[in-house]
């Protein structure tokens, strides 16, 4: 009998523990039209002045609109909030005429909404402050007509309207409630937030007031956290989701087989490379630089870690805007690299350490495979595997040889990636690489001043050029970005930012 | 008992300032911090700054710590910097999963536990004693989150009696959830107390009370009952507690696997994105908890053991 009563004794405390878990939460799953799609991670907050991870940025432009946007084939700006724009023949001054739109709360969004979203998040409490910072005055001659003022040129302006963090708030909602606004925030976009249950799901529903008339046509969204690749890939085959992000590439070709499910590949604007620390010994040095360039079967390694889904890397700078087509990619020339090495007076090879992100299983990937390439010409590589945060703050600190890393693009604009890889000094310092190129950062502050057009598109593109001889890393692919949905959705894409949008959707 | 369980939260008070010691200087110990993390790629050495100075970041190491110890005291445990919101609140999100884990896993270690050591100890030696070790030795070996994976093409995709994945909603819905990988760590602590609870009972065999109990001519049922098991149960209560301490901050792997918002993958976030208050708070949550398990533990001992007092 004592087992029995210790027995009921420990299920009593559970019980009273528990007790509160008991309430039912609500739930949506079962609703029609609501697509259950699975990505990596949580989000973090829906203040888009205050994030920089993509499940947060990416359920932002769910919900707010931005001026502009890029165009789905990241080809060029189009309309968002404004329904057209013009830009002065000094290039200083920036006219936005806009649509009538209206926020999730029925509310229109007027000039005053714009002038008080785009104050915020050039203000000092923005963490995207740099972006705004070409913006001198904000006026509204009424409330469907806003005016930016600039005192010297900045071409990127345009592109960083269009993005997350220059979202369009309702002033009014916003200042009743600045500490709870972003709880259950109200925006124009095509969704709005039912609720939130951080670490599970992101419930959207459809924004009734949506500006384009008769969509978003699915009911809502719930974006769900997998972290797990697997469990992605069965939820989707079980059909308990409808589509997934980041599906393991050596998953995609069984996952397409059984015909519920379709796969895709998107091109993001994205270059993975192998950073080098030009300050340290002996990657001062280009020729060591470009050897080991010359070393690396890249096209194996598309095959082999890739699956096919990537193209070689011709530059640290994605495959975007003004690239140029005639720049080939380093060749694999095991020959011409043992001979730039003796040149440079490491005829031996040498000794070094190439730092890898653990969570990263593609990375951990091309650790090894670079181990073993790079031992054919001498150079004797040390893995040293280290957790996200010690990775990103020991290459900040230039405390490494070598390390895997990768870059993508926000923008469709390459002024952001050129300003973060090779300008130096800049934010990154040619991220973190230190390489230093005075005509690169001569040509930097040019394009930035140049209207959009062929002339700032050779400034790119000598850029470019420039970079890729100048080696500051072993530029690796461009990698595409996995994703799979059940074949009832039609409509969805990863973008080449890689956001998805949701308002053309359609589950049958 | 009441004036133990008041004693026993007393004791708390050093163990956890320790605590705090430990855990806010260690982290401090870690390359990285916050603001570089959290603005990424994104950032420039000015907008880290700016973060620095509005997490505080920038104040002398003591005058942080204090602040940490004030928070604490506040019950709000500071304001995590990922999420922006009170570590309190978040912990609460996280904790019933957490704790709907550990209770179901542990009802169903000792449901599997018992009648399956008592087989093995009755059958020494002989095939079922044999069976079990062997089953249980492979399954102590195997990687929980492999049994996991297994386990849900098997019952979820293969014949779908549960779903893969998530939490559900509901009493019901619930538990249904939650079967799969709470038998996976069931699995794991069973492996565990079986083998300690088939030795108990097989010390307590040989002892000249159960063959007076014998002798006196009780059936075997009720010589295991009140004589056996109770006595063999002791070290095995310890293991379960010890093992069920783990589980408070170890699921992080069950988690997942089947996409649990729980605690252990909410640990784990905030150490890779070094969000201090986070981690700090945590630490103090699991340090509350085990000592409650501990807790619950020795008033287990004392329920099956009537020798052993409490006070």
């Amino acid at each position: 009998m004592t087992t029995f009563r210790s027995m009921v004794s420990a299920a009593a405390l559970a019980l009273s523990i528990l007790g509160p878990a008991l309430t039912v939460a609500p739930s949506n799953a079962f609703a029609q039209g609501v697509l259950k799609l699975a990505q990596t991670q949580d989000l973090v907050s829906l203040d888009p002045i205050a994030t920089s991870d993509n499940p947060s940025i990416h359920a932002q432009l769910l919900i707010y609109d931005t001026l502009l946007r890029p165009s789905t084939d990241a080809s060029k700006l189009e309309p968002g909030l404004a329904e057209s724009w013009t830009v002065s023949g000094d290039g200083l001054t920036y006219s936005f005429k806009l649509r009538a739109a209206k926020f999730s709360d029925g509310t229109p969004v007027t000039a005053a909404d714009v002038a008080f979203s785009l104050k915020r998040a050039g203000s000092d409490a923005s963490s995207w402050k740099r972006f705004f910072a070409g913006i001198d005055a904000i006026e509204t001659p009424d409330d469907r007509t806003v005016v930016l003022k600039l005192k010297t040129v900045f071409t990127p302006l345009l592109n960083n309207l269009a993005l997350f963090s220059s979202a369009i708030l309702p002033q009014k909602a916003f200042e009743a409630a600045p500490d709870k606004f972003f709880e259950k925030p109200i925006g124009s976009g095509p969704f709005t937030v039912a609720a939130w249950n951080k670490g599970q799901a992101l419930s959207l529903k459809k924004n009734a007031h949506y500006w384009q008339a008769g969509k978003p046509s699915l009911d809502g969204a719930e974006i769900m956290v997998l972290p797990e690749g697997n469990s992605r890939t069965l939820k989707l085959q079980a059909g308990e989701i409808d589509a997934a992000l980041e599906i393991p590439l050596n998953q995609m070709q069984s996952l397409g087989r059984a015909g519920t499910v379709k796969t895709a590949v998107a091109n993001v604007l994205r270059t993975d490379f192998v950073l080098l620390n030009t300050k340290k010994k002996p990657f001062d040095d280009v020729r060591v630089r470009q050897a080991l360039n010359y070393a690396i079967d890249k096209e194996g390694l598309v095959k082999a870690l890739l699956y096919g889904a990537g193209k070689v890397a011709n530059s640290p700078m994605p495959l975007m805007a003004y690239a140029d087509p005639d720049l080939k990619p380093y060749a694999h020339d095991i020959a011409k690299a043992k001979a730039l090495l003796k040149e440079a007076g490491y005829g031996d090879g040498f000794k070094t350490s190439l730092l890898v992100h653990s969570g990263r299983p593609l990375h951990r990937q091309v650790g090894q495979a670079l181990q073993s390439a790079l031992a054919q010409i001498g150079v004797t590589a040390e893995i040293r595997l280290v957790e996200g945060g010690t990775h990103w703050s020991t290459t900040k600190a230039g405390d490494y040889e070598m390390a895997v890393s990768y870059a993508s693009s926000d923008t469709i604009d390459p002024d952001q990636m050129a300003g973060f890889l090779i300008v130096n000094p800049e934010r990154a310092n040619a991220y973190h690489t230190e390489w230093k190129n005075e005509r690169v950062n001569e040509l930097y502050a040019k394009e930035r001043a140049t209207k959009d057009g062929p002339e700032r598109g050779a400034m790119f593109r000598e850029m470019v050029k420039l970079s890729h001889e100048g080696a500051p890393s072993i530029f690796l692919f461009y990698p595409g970005t996995p994703y799979a949905y059940r074949s009832n959705v039609s409509g969805f894409e990863v973008l080449p930012t890689g956001n998805f949008r949701l308002e053309d959707v359609k589950m049958k | 008992m009441l004036t133990y369980i008041l004693k026993r939260f007393v004791q708390l008070v050093p163990v956890l300032f320790g605590i705090t010691l430990a855990c806010f200087f260690l982290l401090r110990a870690l390359p990285g911090d916050p603001a570089t993390l959290l603005l990424g790629a994104r950032g420039g050495a000015e907008e880290i700054a700016a973060m620095k100075q509005r997490l505080g970041l920038d104040l002398p190491l003591w005058r942080q710590y204090l602040l940490f110890l004030h928070d604490i005291l506040s019950g709000s445990l500071g304001r995590s910097v990922v999420y922006g919101q009170p570590v309190i609140s978040l912990v609460l999100e996280r904790l019933p999963a957490t704790l709907w884990l550990v209770a179901y896993s542990t009802v169903i270690a000792v449901v599997l536990t018992i009648p399956l050591a008592l087989w093995s100890a009755v059958k020494r030696d002989r095939a079922p004693d044999i069976l079990v070790k062997l089953v249980f030795t492979v399954l102590l070996a195997i990687p929980s989150f492999w049994l996991g994976l297994v386990l849900v093409v098997i019952l979820a995709i293969w014949v779908p009696l549960f779903p893969t994945s998530g939490y559900g909603a509901g009493l019901f819905s619930r538990l249904h959830h939650l079967t799969l990988p709470a038998f996976v760590i069931a699995l794991a602590t069973a492996s565990l107390t079986i083998r300690s609870l088939r030795s108990g009972i097989l010390n307590v065999l040989g002892s000249d009370y159960v063959t007076t109990a014998r002798a006196k001519g009780n059936a075997t049922g009720r010589t295991m009952r009140v004589h056996v098991l109770p006595n063999a149960l002791i070290s095995s209560i310890s293991v379960l507690g010890a093992h069920t301490s783990w589980v408070i901050g170890g699921t992080v792997v069950i988690e997942t696997v089947f996409a649990l918002p729980g605690l252990g993958s909410l640990f784990v976030e905030s150490i890779f994105a070094r969000d201090y208050p986070m981690i700090q708070g945590l630490t103090i949550v699991f340090a509350v908890l085990v000592v409650l398990i501990n807790l619950a533990t020795d008033i287990a001992y004392a329920l099956a053991d009537p020798r052993i007092r409490l006070d």
